[in-house]
């Protein structure tokens, strides 16, 4: 590839290696050019997105660690893998926070789980854990099942309560980076009143705990905590195997379960460098889109009700019904389906799956419309969401915005016109796209795209072909029962699929698939070493980066905009915390 | 008794415990600690569809003074165990706690260092509804068996 | 006093009753249980949270004094409304002044800048 002979050509030996193994660039460097190397890509090269920052343990091997920058170039629509290898007693990265606001807080996350310090963060402390947490759990010699808890049985004090920086002191770092001076003007003190708008509250969607100062009603710096719903599936994954993992992938963004389990699977195969069938294409996209429906449907309700318009939210609820007893129809379970399969699906979908789901849509089309009438030129929520939480599109590219909110600002970036999967190369639809950034852009975004999905699942209900929906291939699909029982050939096959220390083991490498989730670009990473179980699994979760730019997101805003602008963000506790 | 043969049919006589469990039954107010995946499935069981308010619980009050049965809806991890504690706390007497899910219940299938394997590790639970997620009706079924349980209860006061 | 205003009197009362009657059934079947967390503000669950006992920003008492000027000012609209008829053009004339007296009120406030937030 041309980017990487310019890079191993601009730095010589300090490149230790390029490749392209499944179409991913890949460049592992030394840790001292990488900020000259990103600047360079980002300036030179128009790398203006910091996707992802993770890193994997590989113990056993020197040197342990390997820091894995994901890059992502908009208009070249290039992607880049920068590797950094790091030694466990040398755990030092210089940091990129001055290139990527998103570097803020996914350093944060390697620092918590890894104990790879970045050198120059302002502010680098535990994100997922709590504090008193001794050790970085996702280093391999953590064991999964040490629990340190602050309540109950077996806790110790230093975990216990509210230890660590006290809400004055956390907020004090937001208020000098954001340059207020607790010191007013001519010396008259600035009365700030720290507030906090603790996990257990209503409009927090879960958990997410922001200490807010204020001076009156004015937020003037926000600090935002979250990890309180931290369920390690990264550990998770580390411990079971490929088929296992999707009942975990799930529950990540558990309002729209399918385009996980969809994500995963396809990272998988592609570490196979398999695919699947095309009929099992069309069947993924239908049923991502209609999950897509219901993410955008439980997101609007919610945040409308917050506002007050409580019936909205009844409707939705309502229209989401209709297309849970479809989605229970064909998987079995209403939220946590975990449909898919290394290579297929579990199973087909019904018979009478195309009339029910036109039935379903006759319904969703007739609550959005109300729903519309009710909302969008409504005086009411107009003034509340309008110009309200606006970021702009420099603001949302370094920050690492994907999906709906960037789409808002006018970027008109989605995974799947962008590096079409599946079947999406055939479908027609459009790109809603927005161009104040603020939240009532947000909004009509969602709107919009509802119906797009519905149009698009339309169409592949229409040009549905026929054939298998698991793909014939031995390394991942179960033979059909008949030839298990009386075949040899198929019993082996079964065996070697389903017995411990067998299973279903791609071959050693790596693959980043990023697909197009409900809040923006899902991408999983998956790094296997041959066995049954995978080495690395590491989620790209869109909502991590669009909760990390709330602070700046409310700032200069009142205490009640928190409201709206946090509903708008479709934070999804699962997919953030993970 | 003699009472009820004078009142005839325009008066109904019964036990004070009775009485309250009876008034107390029917007027859960109910604080939903909602958390995670299970809280797509408490949104369904408060809506139109299933309904929770038939039963006289469907208002859901986000604070400790003025809830009576505290919904654990979801996982709940270590950093949030503090503030579970907390919330039931702050909550007055007569109060019950209903575990909604799996997770909250024993875990779930998240054995690790950061889920809590089980709330009763920390708080008293008078209903589990196990599911991942529980159905709306299986929340509903729960939620019948706890109203049973209060009527049936000796009453504080 | 009058006949007319014996069933008010009545509505005071039965209220009264009832919700006293309420409030005093409440107590006695209550259970009282004093502890320390109880005791404390409900901060979402997070306790030990800095102290609540800094002066409050004065604008929210300016709003709070302009609101109830100008609330008591449409209190006072009500009997108006009612006796229009029977007042006549003498009632307009002494409304009209009231009205312009608050008038001038309100357009000192707003130029004084007390109708703005910040």
């Amino acid at each position: 590839m041309a980017l990487l002979e310019d890079i191993s050509e601009r730095y010589k030996e300090k490149v230790l290696e390029t490749h392209s193994l499944l179409g991913d660039d890949t460049v592992v460097i030394s840790r001292e050019i990488l900020p000259d190397l990103v600047r360079f890509l980002k300036e030179a090269r128009g790398f203006n997105f910091l996707m992802d920052l993770s890193a994997v343990d590989r113990m056993g091997k020197d040197p342990r660690f390997e820091v894995v920058y994901h890059l992502y170039a908009l208009e070249s629509r290039a992607r880049l893998r920068i590797k950094v290898p790091v030694a466990e007693n040398d755990a030092l990265v210089p940091t990129l926070t001055g290139e990527y606001r998103s570097a803020n807080w996914l350093e944060r996350e390697a620092w918590d789980m890894f104990g790879i310090t970045f050198d120059g963060h302002p502010d680098l402390r535990r994100i997922l854990m709590y504090e008193g947490f001794e050790g970085h759990p996702l280093r391999k010699d953590y064991p999964k099942e040490r629990r340190q808890p602050r309540v109950g049985p077996g806790s110790r004090p230093e975990t216990a309560f509210e230890r660590g920086p006290s809400i004055e002191e956390r907020i004090a770092v937001a208020l000098k980076m954001s340059g207020v001076s607790v010191r007013g003007e001519n010396g008259i003190r600035n009365e700030i009143m720290y507030l906090n708008m603790g996990p257990s509250h209503p409009t927090m969607h879960g958990v997410v705990r922001v200490m807010l100062a204020l001076r009156g009603e004015t937020i003037l710096a926000s600090d935002v905590e979250i990890g309180y719903m931290h369920r390690c599936f990264e550990k998770e994954a580390e411990t079971h195997t490929y088929t296992g993992v999707i009942p975990y992938t799930d529950r990540l963004n558990y309002v729209s379960p399918l385009i996980n389990n969809v994500g995963y699977a396809m990272a998988v195969e592609k570490l196979f460098g398999a695919g699947t069938t095309e009929r099992c294409g069309y069947v993924r996209v239908i049923m991502s889109e209609i999950s897509r429906v219901i993410d955008h449907l439980t997101c609007i309700g919610a945040f409308a009700m917050e506002l007050g318009a409580f019936t909205v939210f009844l409707y939705m609820m309502k229209a989401r019904e209709y297309l849970y007893e479809l989605v229970e129809d064909v998987t079995g379970a209403r939220i946590t389906t975990s449909y898919t399969r290394i290579g297929g699906l579990k199973g087909d979908l019904t018979q009478d799956f195309a009339g029910k789901c036109r039935a379903a849509f006759i319904g969703v089309r007739d609550v959005l419309q109300e729903c519309d009438r009710l909302l969008t030129r409504n005086r009411i929520f107009y003034d509340r969401t309008r110009d309200v939480g606006v970021i702009s599109r420099e603001d949302a590219v370094s920050c690492g915005f994907t999906g709906p909110c960037l789409r808002a600002t006018g970027i008109p970036y989605d995974v799947r016109k962008a590096a079409p999967y599946l079947v999406y190369d055939r479908m027609d639809f459009e790109i809603p796209v927005g161009d104040h950034g603020d939240t009532y852009d947000r909004y009509r975004v969602r709107m919009a795209e509802m119906e797009q999905s519905m149009r698009i699942v339309e169409q592949a209900l229409r040009d549905l072909p026929d054939g298998p929906v698991c793909l014939n291939d031995k390394r991942m699909t179960l033979p059909p029962k008949e030839q298990v029982y009386t075949t040899i050939e198929g019993l082996m096959n079964h065996f070697k699929l389903i017995m411990d220390g067998h299973g279903i083991r791609p071959p050693a490498g790596e693959a980043y698939f990023p697909v197009e989730g409900g809040n923006g670009e899902l991408g999983f990473y998956v790094v296997s070493d041959g066995t049954g179980i995978p080495a690395r699994v590491r989620v790209r979760a869109p909502c991590f980066h669009l909760v990390a730019a709330l602070s700046h997101l409310i700032q200069g805003e009142m205490v009640a905009d928190v409201t709206p602008i946090f509903g708008s963000i479709n934070m999804i506790a699962g997919e953030l915390d993970r | 008794m003699g009472l009820e043969k004078l009142l005839q049919r325009e008066a109904v006589t019964t036990r004070l415990d009775a009485a309250i469990g009876w008034a107390r039954k029917y007027s859960l107010f109910q604080y939903p600690f909602a958390t995670a995946c299970c809280s797509m499935e408490y949104m369904s069981v408060a809506c139109s569809h299933y309904d929770i308010d038939r039963f006289g619980a469907g208002l859901p009050r986000w604070s400790p003074r003025q809830a009576d049965l505290l919904m654990v809806v979801g996982t709940i991890s270590h950093k949030l165990a503090p503030i579970l504690r907390q919330v039931y706390d702050q909550m007055c007497e007569p109060k019950w706690v209903l575990s909604f899910g799996v997770c909250a219940t024993s875990g779930g299938f998240y054995d690790n260092y950061a889920t809590v394997q089980g709330i009763d590790t920390i708080i008293p639970v008078d209903i589990y509804v196990a599911g991942c997620p529980p159905r709306p009706e299986a929340v509903l079924d729960g939620l019948i068996k706890l109203q049973e349980k209060i009527q049936k209860q000796k009453q504080v006061y | 006093m009058s006949v007319t205003y014996l069933p008010i009197l009545l509505l005071f009362l039965i209220t009264g009753a009832m919700a006293g009657g309420i409030l005093y059934l409440a107590r006695v079947i209550g259970p009282r249980n004093m502890t320390p967390a109880k005791a404390m503000p409900f901060e979402s669950g997070i306790p030990n949270i800095s102290p609540h006992d800094r002066p409050v920003p004065v604008r929210f008492y300016i709003i709070a004094m302009v609101f109830i000027i100008f609330d008591i000012e449409v209190v006072f609209l009500y009997p108006w409304a009612i006796l229009f008829r029977k007042l006549g053009l003498f009632g307009f004339m002494e409304m009209t002044v009231f009205l312009a007296i608050l008038a001038l009120g309100l357009a000192y406030a707003w130029k004084k800048g007390a109708l703005e937030w910040d």
